[in-house]
């Protein structure tokens, strides 16, 4: 058979043609030069393996139904048919031989590896009876969902509302915190959405060209925006990939970022390079002035003035000192980002922000240069991210939950962005609470969060974790020590909603279980996704909603009624027509896109897995108040604040009534009230805040350095890639980057030995020579260290087996049995040439929360010595009674809340609550 | 037309998509990979940058795999795509000696040789391949130079491009826009640990390959590498596939040959030139000759990975390739040995037409590896012009050394004891002769001159020297000044074996990528 051309000769074109999708031929690459044609349906889907939610097409071979390979999908607005290598490789995850297939129920102590298979239908009846009781006893707080992975658009709102429980935890604290806080005391907004493709100067303190939200879609527009003339700059310790492509790589101490941006900011000031316009329009200049300078009618002139005195000290000379980069180079870039004006794009997501104590600043010294230059929301420049993401509306609207949980939220942090998930051992075993019911789902904290073994400690103790299930695709260090686990689907066997913002639009993504889809297609009809799943692999969306239909059969609790199908009163909603509702309702111009094709909005998302809602989105704080929005509304005399009911809609800058920022202020807050109100008055301008790996603080001759333990490879993703080969073949070790001149001085070599010791323990690993990286710092990957503990766990492709030895001081963990080849049905893993997974870092470090924003400050004051004698490689050895001691010394510095209430209302809460929640009792 | 990609460097972010895509489309084995991402490292901090470089096929214009297929199992279409067959392919593995970028290996689990084809069924309908769909940020540019609209034709019209080894004049249409000398010249970068995974096992031990190439460049008056003085760092590479690709029983089926074309050109003339010399030895001889010739055939045989398709070069040949003109060569020769043997057994003394078809047959066996090993391009060491009198010098030594030890067990052959004396002197004269010019004169590359700095002074020094020079050579020189015939032919007979060994060896020991 011979297939026809897509183009004449000579041209070539990406991909299928979408309405060849359902029936789609292409030759066997296997048998060419034989003609030999093979029969797909082509499925769209959502990637996994990051947060991006990048594009996926799926082959799925109609005359086997498996699934041959995953390549992009061209019609996805953010990931535009590209991927970066964990797309491509999300073939190995399905095709996995060590994956779960069916539920498994723990038969000996946790964390023993004796595993029995059970039914989903027991599953489900132990979990629901268990759930029931514990809501009719009151005991909310005892459910808790933790997930790691999250995006899911607003699913688990729904069930943990309608259950009334205040019981989602995330991993926000080991990452984000940092920055979100930053941005939010700005605008409101949390995260940034840099508009690359337009920008004139791009600063990253991240490695958007590896990694980080959202690595694809930012890394082909960063590049784009580079080639039409835009300079890059990036901040990092370590040179990485994206620093090496940049036109400047600025190796940073860590931690001395803020001095920096804000000698940056200085320069911008004082070489009057700043968009003066734009900051007397839209910052909250008069209420700084009025309140710090008590100045009632001060001239932006005399602020301007007062903001350069305040920031005198930070001459490009005293950055140069806490830095490391010199006064000229950093008064260049500064100029460079001056003449950006208004295209300046930056990001800072993890980095800085998560490494150091107060790493919140650095987000708000660098949102300070994208307001100088007058950056916010313009094109080029550097967009609130909440304008560029899609929030669905839900078939059924749960009231929010009227509980508070503490141990999620505790008073030490009422600026916590967001749950205190790393402090969540601590609590449980001071007795602060118990949790009766707790669902990890991608989430792996003993392994990613910092000093798993308290991890191990509450999770292996029933008294403290009635019961813990583990919904996960893949085996997992957490997943060892559950109850149950739950085999759920990967990327192209479950369906969610997607959005993100990428750049400057607005999209949305539909995953769908290809295998189920290409069902469909065929006319097969499946009623549950795990018909068509591999084994028994459920999906979430339908685990909850089952799970919620038994908590209450008859209704009674007020639970069921959320989960009733929109279309078909009294009966279950399925997934269709959950889906079905969300397409039909909440997405602007879907219905009337999906019309034009004749089909309904839910076949719609179905053949194409995307939609663009919006692809140019600028300046929607300039956007004015209609008159019907006006109606009702008072101006606020002094602030020019427009309220409605007491609450602020508006904002009335020079005689216009404008949308305005998520801000009390509906300004850009470069001054934060807030920051005064809950008790750090001297932090109400963006400043720097010296660092825990200050240099100051390290004793570089004494064998001491900053290790920088966070940085990703291109490759994996955190700790869902171990069951990906291809992935695991690039990227299998993480040694220790350190620079020659200190390897030298040391008297060490490429591959020796180190022994690495921290506040609670040491580990042990290879250290790596190069001029990659800063003197006086070292850094090592946090994606690499897997480990199992038993042989019928884990994956060998990325997982190493380890030992424990427990003694007095303190426990141990050694290399077993290092990954090595073995049988399976794959012929590939005979092949498994490497014989290292690396070194697991995170377990022997402390918890170090931010006491302002939470977030895991990640940098650690390490020595680092030449292994000695008894040190075998991957070694980690962890004093648990170091580590509370370290612990209450970060409580310490805290400064909880004292009034009754918990958190400022207008600060973004996920899964808020009700108001009322956020009061506290009288005591 | 004519396809090609361009790598624009200005835009490659080191990510292994493109890697992985390719795995994905053609369900790559661990362990192998048809296009991979090579990083480098070079300044001194803070000057320190990092660059990328994809590698894979370079579909050279002037392919040197395809004419050393001999079972057309390489081919270059119409399009430019150099293509391959894997339902044809014996995996030879003489492509992956002729490829001068390591652009082949061998699939493990069809056990035949595999590379980019440039996606060719997916060509053939018009679809991208999928790295280019891949790439995040389209640096990797398909399409047909030949289209002056194209994107590929537009791109080089304005950026100049950089290729791997111009010098090989394979014409490659892999072009680098930013390409970075020191990642593209394999030598220029020094080795050392990876900053992500294990050092790649397959091949020669990369710690030892290592230390020689340290001592080496040490030794020299100037670096063979001049640019390895920009103190470039391999710090992310894959498996070199081409290392010891051709094992032992390539380089020991060059001295089976050796003595089985040996022997009859040393026999033939003397039979012809001495008429008083009883043709009687014939038999001796031609069994001899048949004996090592069906020795080299099993070495052969068991060199390649599917000997179950053994025949095919005899059946399906293809003419280019020294491959099959010397299997077709050797069978020439072993059918002209039959016919010596009867002729010699039912009638007595062959005829002289015969007796000079089978010496010169004898030779071409013996020479014609001299041409296969220039074939393979990808081996600077072998590319050398003496290497045809290398090859007659080792048959006609070897011919006298195995007829000399055969005289223990055949006394009829003791007539020519005389005359082997002098042959084999002369023979390890000449080979002496021919090994001095070869290593006295310098290699006109720096990969050649690397290797044969391996067999001078590095790795193999210890071979070369005392095992080829002096136990090879000198001794067996004086052995036969004091009539020492046999032990010096034994000694001489190993002698040639080690050169042939290392000789293999150090072509393969330079990495291409």
């Amino acid at each position: 058979m011979k297939i026809d051309r897509l183009v004449p000769p000579g041209e070539l074109t990406g991909f299928p043609p979408t309405d060849q999708w359902d029936d789609w031929v292409e030759y066997d690459p296997k048998l060419w030069p034989e003609k030999v044609p093979r029969r797909y349906t082509i499925v769209p889907t959502s990637c996994f393996n990051c947060e991006a939610a990048c594009g996926l097409l799926a082959y799925v071979d109609k005359d086997t139904m498996e699934v041959r390979k995953f390549e992009g999908n061209p019609v996805h607005p953010a990931s535009r048919g590209k991927n970066c290598a964990k797309g491509p490789a999300t073939i190995n995850q399905i095709n996995d031989p060590e994956r779960i297939l069916y539920p498994l129920k723990r038969a000996g102590r946790r964390g023993e590896g004796k595993w029995e298979q059970v039914s989903w239908d027991d599953v489900l009846n132990d979990i629901a009876s268990r759930l029931r009781r514990a809501l009719k006893e009151g005991r909310h707080n005892e459910i808790m969902y933790h997930v790691g992975r999250p995006g899911h658009e607003r699913y688990m709102e729904r069930i943990l509302r309608a259950w009334g429980v205040d019981g989602h935890n995330s991993h926000t604290t080991i990452c984000s915190a940092g920055a979100r806080l930053g941005y939010a005391l700005w605008s409101g907004y949390d995260r940034p959405s840099p508009d690359h493709t337009h920008a004139r100067f791009i600063l990253l303190l991240s490695a958007h060209l590896e990694s980080g939200h959202y690595f694809n879609p930012h890394a082909q527009r960063i590049i784009e925006g580079k080639l039409k003339g835009a300079k890059l700059a990036v901040m990092d310790p370590r040179l990485s990939n994206t620093a090496s492509v940049a036109d400047y790589w600025l190796p940073t101490w860590p931690g001395s970022e803020a001095a920096i941006l804000l000698a940056m900011a200085r320069v911008l000031l004082v070489e009057n390079l700043y968009d003066a316009d734009f900051v007397r329009r839209w910052t909250n200049w008069e209420a700084y002035m009025k309140a710090e300078r008590g100045e009632e009618n001060s001239s932006f002139e005399t602020f301007i003035e007062t903001l350069k005195e305040h920031y005198a000290d930070f001459t490009p000379r005293f950055a140069e000192e806490e830095s490391g980069i010199p006064a000229d180079r950093i008064l260049e870039i500064a100029r460079a980002i001056g003449e950006a004006r208004g295209k300046f794009a930056s990001h800072l997501w993890r980095g800085p922000a998560s490494g150091n104590l107060g790493g919140w600043q650095v987000a708000r010294a660098l949102q300070l240069l994208t307001v100088l230059t007058g950056s916010v929301g313009t094109k080029g420049g550097t967009l609130p991210h909440g304008w560029n993401k899609f929030k669905p509306k839900l078939p059924s609207e749960p009231p929010p939950q009227k509980q508070w949980n503490e141990l999620l939220y505790p008073p030490e942090y009422p600026l916590g962005h967001y749950e205190m998930s790393i402090l969540l051992p601590y609590f449980l075993q001071e007795g602060r609470g118990k949790l009766d019911l707790y669902f990890t789902r991608v989430y792996n904290p003993i392994w990613t969060n910092p000093d798993g073994h308290a991890w191990m400690d509450v999770l292996s103790d029933e008294s403290k974790v009635g019961l813990h299930v583990a919904l996960t695709p893949t085996w997992s260090e957490t997943a060892y020590y559950a109850d149950y686990v739950l085999p759920m689907g990967l990327a192209g066997e479950r369906h969610d909603i997607q959005s993100q913002e990428t750049h400057a639009g607005v999209w949305v993504s539909f995953r769908q279980p290809v295998l189920r889809a290409a069902m469909d297609r065929l006319g097969k009809k499946v009623e549950f996704t795990y018909e068509a799943n591999p084994g028994e692999v459920w999906e979430e969306d339908e685990f909850w909603n089952e799970l919620s239909w038994r908590v209450d059969p008859d209704g009674s609790m007020g639970i069921r009624k959320h989960f009733e199908s929109p279309y078909r009163p009294g009966e279950k909603m399925t997934v269709d027509e959950y889906y079905r509702h969300i397409f039909e309702n909440s997405v602007p111009g879907l219905p009337e896109k999906a019309e034009q094709e004749g089909l309904s909005p839910l076949d719609y998302m179905k053949k194409y897995g995307a939609f663009e809602i919006e692809n140019s989105v600028y300046e929607l704080h300039e956007s004015e108040l209609s008159p019907a929005e006006l109606e009702g509304t008072q101006i606020e005399a002094g602030t020019g604040r427009i309220l409605k009911d007491g609450n602020p809609v508006g904002v009335q800058v020079d005689d216009k009534s404008h949308r305005g920022f998520n801000t009390p202020s509906k300004k850009l807050e470069i001054y934060s009230e807030t920051m005064k109100e809950w008790g750090w008055p001297e932090y109400v301008l963006p400043g720097y805040i010296r660092s825990q790996v200050h240099r100051d603080a390290i004793h570089r001759d004494q064998g001491e350095f900053a290790l920088v333990p966070t940085f990703r490879l291109p490759t994996l993703i955190h700790t869902r890639s171990a069951n990906a080969k291809w992935l695991n073949e690039i990227s299998h070790r993480n040694p220790i980057w350190m620079n020659v001149q200190d390897a030298a001085r040391a008297g060490f070599k490429s591959g020796d030995l180190l022994r690495v010791s921290t506040a609670i323990g040491y580990l042990v690993n290879r250290v790596w020579v190069t001029d990659a990286i800063a003197p006086g710092v070292i850094a090592c990957s946090h994606h690499l260290g897997r480990w199992r503990l038993n042989k019928n766990e884990g994956s060998r492709w990325g997982a190493v087996r380890v030992e424990f030895d427990r003694t007095k001081e303190g426990v141990l963990m050694r290399y077993a049995e290092p990954p090595a080849p073995f049988k399976s049905a794959d012929p590939d893993t005979s092949r498994i040439w490497w014989s290292d997974s690396g070194v697991h870092q995170n377990l022997a470090f402390p918890v170090q929360a931010d006491p302002v924003s939470g977030n895991n400050c990640w940098h650690q004051k390490v020595k680092v010595e030449k292994a000695w004698n008894v040190d075998r490689y991957g070694d980690v050895f962890v004093s648990p009674a170091r580590s509370r001691e370290v612990i209450r010394e970060w409580l310490a510095k805290t400064r909880p809340s004292t009034g009754n209430l918990r958190r400022p209302l207008w600060l973004d809460r996920p899964f808020r609550p009700a108001p009322e929640a956020f009061f506290r009792e009288d005591e | 037309m004519n396809y090609a990609f361009i790598i624009d460097n200005r835009k490659c972010i080191g990510c292994h998509a493109c890697t992985v895509a390719c795995k994905a489309e053609h369900d790559t084995p661990i362990g192998v990979n048809r296009t991979w991402v090579k990083y480098i490292e070079k300044g001194s901090f803070p000057s320190t940058h990092r660059a990328f470089s994809v590698m894979r096929c370079n579909h050279c214009a002037d392919a040197p795999c395809v004419p050393i297929c001999p079972v057309t199992a390489l081919f270059t279409r119409d399009n430019g795509i150099v293509d391959f067959d894997s339902q044809r392919c014996i995996g030879c593995k003489a492509c992956m000696q002729a490829c001068p970028y390591d652009a082949i290996h061998i699939d493990p689990n069809s056990k035949t040789a595999a590379k980019c084809n440039y996606c060719a069924h997916r060509v053939e309908v018009g679809l991208e391949p999928p790295c280019v769909n891949v790439c995040p940020t389209h640096a990797i540019i398909s399409g047909d130079r030949d289209n002056p609209q194209s994107e590929i034709a537009q791109l080089q019209a304005l950026h100049p491009v950089q290729v791997r080894k111009p010098e090989k004049g394979t014409n490659p249409k892999l072009y680098y826009i930013h390409g970075d000398e020191a990642s593209l010249s394999p030598g220029a970068t020094s080795g050392g640990e990876y900053m992500w995974s294990d050092l790649p096992p397959i091949g020669v031990d990369p710690g030892a390959w290592r230390a020689a190439l340290e001592r080496q460049t040490k030794e020299l008056d100037q670096p063979a590498y001049q640019m390895k003085q920009e103190g470039a760092r391999k710090v992310y590479a894959t498996a070199e596939p081409h290392r010891g690709s051709w094992a032992r029983s390539v380089s020991s089926h060059l001295i089976t040959k050796s003595i089985a074309a040996g022997v009859m050109l040393v026999l033939a003339p003397l039979i012809l030139l001495l008429p008083r010399l009883g043709s009687e030895i014939l038999v001796p001889g031609a069994f001899l000759s048949l004996a090592f010739l069906g020795i080299t055939l099993s070495l052969l045989l068991y060199k390649l990975e599917r000997p179950d398709r053994f025949m095919w070069v005899l059946t399906r040949p293809q003419w280019k390739s020294w491959l099959t003109r010397g299997a077709y060569t050797m069978n020439v020769y072993s059918m002209l040995l039959v016919a010596v043997l009867l002729t010699q057994l039912i009638r007595g003394r062959p005829p002289t037409w015969l007796l000079s078809a089978t010496a010169l047959a004898a030779a071409f066996s013996a020479l014609y590896s001299a041409f296969l090993f220039n074939q393979a391009k990808g081996r600077d060491l072998w590319q050398t012009p003496v290497l045809p009198l290398h090859r007659l010098t080792h048959a006609v030594v070897a011919g006298a050394a195995a007829l000399a030890v055969a005289s223990l067990f055949a006394g009829s052959i003791r007539v020519l004891d005389p005359w082997l004396t002098r042959i084999l002197a002369g023979g390890l004269a000449l080979n002496l002769l021919a090994l001095g010019a070869e290593f006295n004169s310098r290699h006109p590359t720096e990969d050649g001159e690397v290797a044969a700095l391996l067999l001078l002074t590095g790795r193999f020094r210890f071979h070369f020297w005392f095992g080829v020079f002096i136990c090879g050579n000198l001794l067996p020189v004086t052995m036969l000044a004091q009539g020492l015939l046999v032990p010096a032919a034994v000694l001489a007979l190993i002698g040639l074996a080690i050169f042939d060994e290392i000789f293999v060896r150090a072509g393969q020991a330079i990495p291409l990528a």
